[in-house]
């Protein structure tokens, strides 16, 4: 088995020196210049791009796998089953415009088509949550591991796509489902902190639908190895669009039953 | 008397944890003839071991020579399996760790007999208490130190053989019924007690066990032998020795003394301290309050420069037992850049002056860790 303390080590100083340029530009964020993607809520602006360089620029330094990064692409053409790296400087665009603590930058190592080490970095609430093959999940020092609330008392989280790829009316319907089932869903506009939470058992439940590789790639790690079940299917490899169902395994049954197997 | 008799009039304690304290000190406390000892422990090998033996010997340092107590093991239970033995019990002894003590509530909820937590933080028994919802789960300060291990020739002999102190068991005085060889104090008199103890024993202690890691030594011991670290040892006393002068009314007298006796013991050849037991999960030595930064910040708060302390905490971050539960530290260090390592995972913010004295003499003080080996 592979050994991925150096490619931790990689996304750790990536992930933390990508968060230091967040961090740097949080107060002044909503004066930044911005442009919309492919809807309103697809936002991307200079510090998102100068992050990302950062992390790329950290990543280089240790790998030269290829990568795919949300605002440059980077390594243009990724063989989805391959191996490489895969950057979000700023999962929750919105969020960190708005002075909203629930912002992150996601990095993910993935070997063969499968996320092996994972780093999501809050700088506004100093949150570093990581995991890798063979070490277990972490956030900061502490060891990690997903809650055990039953489904009335549980709390789920769900993710939309930036732009209208899916069916948006099933999406609400999800929604409701959720939120009338358990003690509530939260749309944090975060789908990598979505993910964080469940591992570190603030959500028992975390569903996106046709979210983008680079927003929930390391969430997938951490949240499995601090003991959830992550299941996920590509929806459209093109624009590595993916759904995802993640949730401690005893509300498995549940999840599955609001999302239909 | 005849034997039957005594056996009658025994008390049950149940002792939560066979480690260092559970089965090495506490013996000596509640001694065998006059309790009957019933072990809780979640580790499988040292359970098996302890019930298939039936009984250890447990070796008293004391003037220079081993007093032996042979310690009958009729029940060593896996937690969840000591319920009943629990409705029988005159008290509970808890030795399982900090981190572990939410683990052991759940049997004992509402239990109404004195549960004595001998855990090395007071909080813990405030934590039991609210979990068990009994008012006599009170704190104690076994003021001795425990090997959880022992020298070759008594390990031959006894592979469960453990040494510990000629100690002193200060007890909260809400539990005085349970008798036994221990003084029960006030609240107040606690509170002094566990004020030297975290800073003139914990301190210390720990920081002599992370340079003995640097310098390659086993045992605490070792480390005393070496000029270079002790001088960091007995610097930190000092250090902390002053602070507690400015910031508390312990009597001079009696923190000189206190520090005394740590130093000898730190240095008492007979112990078999590991290093690896005493510097074991660096990560809950170095929280906020505790006996590293804490300690450090506290020394900033009266004026003391910590010099020693900062370059014992340099060590624990530098910390490398890949067997430790909290082996990533030594790994986050090696990640992140310093301020980076100290504001998101250590909690110092970047223009505290605890983070950037330990940025300015990083360097310095890394050299001085090198030399030492």
């Amino acid at each position: 088995m592979t050994d991925f303390k150096k490619h931790l080590h990689t996304a750790l100083c990536a992930a933390v020196a990508a968060g230091n340029v967040l961090r740097e530009h949080s107060q002044d964020a909503y004066h930044l210049k911005r442009r919309s993607k492919e809807s309103l809520r697809d936002i991307v602006t200079e510090v998102d791009k100068y992050a990302e360089d950062v992390a790329i620029e950290k990543i280089r330094a240790f790998d030269d796998s290829p990568v795919l990064a949300e605002e440059s692409g980077a390594s243009k053409k990724i063989d989805m089953n391959g191996t490489y790296w895969v950057i979000d400087p700023l999962d929750g665009t919105v969020n960190f415009l708005h002075n909203i603590p629930l912002y992150a930058v996601s990095i993910a190592y993935i070997e063969s088509g499968v996320p092996r080490v994972g780093v999501i970095y809050n700088p506004a609430l100093n949150e570093l949550y990581y995991a890798a093959e063979g070490l277990g999940a972490y956030k900061n020092h502490s060891r990690i591991s997903v809650g055990t609330r039953p489904r009335e008392e549980a709390l789920c989280a769900i993710s939309f796509s930036g732009a209208s790829f899916g069916n948006r009316a099933a999406e609400f319907e999800t929604f409701q489902k959720l939120n009338d089932a358990t003690a509530g869903c939260l749309r944090t506009g975060s789908a990598a902190l979505n993910l964080a939470y469940l591992a570190e058992g603030k959500f028992d439940v975390s569903i996106g639908q046709n979210n983008r590789l680079w927003d929930v790639a390391a969430g997938f790690v951490i949240a499995r190895l601090a003991g959830a079940v992550v299941d996920y299917s590509l929806t459209n490899p093109k624009k590595h669009l993916l759904h995802h169902r993640a949730s401690h395994p005893h509300l498995v049954d549940f999840v599955d039953s609001v999302l239909g197997k | 008397m005849n034997s039957s008799r005594v056996k009658k009039s025994r008390k049950t304690i149940v002792i939560y944890g066979a480690g260092a304290i559970g089965r090495g000190y506490i013996p000596w406390v509640f001694s065998p003839d006059k309790y009957e000892l019933v072990f809780v422990e979640r580790n499988d090998t040292l359970r098996g071991a302890l019930q298939s033996a039936g009984s250890y010997t447990t070796y008293k340092t004391a003037e220079g020579k081993y007093e032996s107590m042979r310690v009958p093991v009729k029940h060593c239970f896996a937690p969840g399996e000591e319920k009943n033995i629990l409705k029988k019990a005159s008290a509970v002894v808890t030795a399982v760790g900090p981190r572990n003590i939410l683990s052991i509530a759940e049997p004992l909820r509402g239990t109404r007999i004195p549960i004595i937590c001998c855990e090395n933080d007071p909080t813990t028994a405030e934590i039991l208490r609210t979990e068990t919802k009994n008012p006599l789960t009170v704190f104690a300060v076994p003021d001795v130190i425990t090997s959880n291990s022992a020298s070759a020739e008594i390990l031959k002999e006894d592979p469960l053989g453990i040494i510990t102190e000629d100690g002193h068991c200060i007890i909260d005085e809400r539990a005085k019924a349970v008798g036994g060889h221990a003084t029960y104090v006030s609240a107040t008199e606690l509170k002094k007690q566990w004020m030297a103890k975290l800073y003139l024993h914990n301190t210390p202690h720990c920081i002599a066990a992370y340079l003995g890691s640097f310098l390659g030594a086993t045992y605490v011991h070792e480390t005393m032998a070496v000029g270079k670290a002790r001088a960091v040892v007995e610097g930190a006393m000092r250090e902390m020795q002053q602070t507690l002068l400015i910031i508390s009314d312990l009597d001079k007298k009696f923190v000189e003394w206190y520090a005394e006796k740590e130093l000898q013991r730190f240095a008492n050849g007979l112990l078999f301290d590991p290093v690896s037991r005493v510097a074991r999960e660096p990560f809950r030595k170095l929280a906020p309050t505790e006996r590293l930064l804490g300690a450090a910040q506290l020394c900033l708060s009266a004026g003391v420069y910590p010099e020693n302390m900062l370059q014992g905490i340099v060590a624990a971050f530098l910390y490398d037992n890949p067997n430790d539960p909290d082996a990533n530290i030594r790994y986050l260090v090696r990640s992140l850049e310093l301020q980076d390592f100290l504001r998101i995972v250590m909690g110092l913010d970047t223009d505290e002056a605890l983070q950037k004295l330990l940025v300015r003499n990083w360097k310095k003080n890394v050299a001085y860790l090198k030399s030492l080996s």
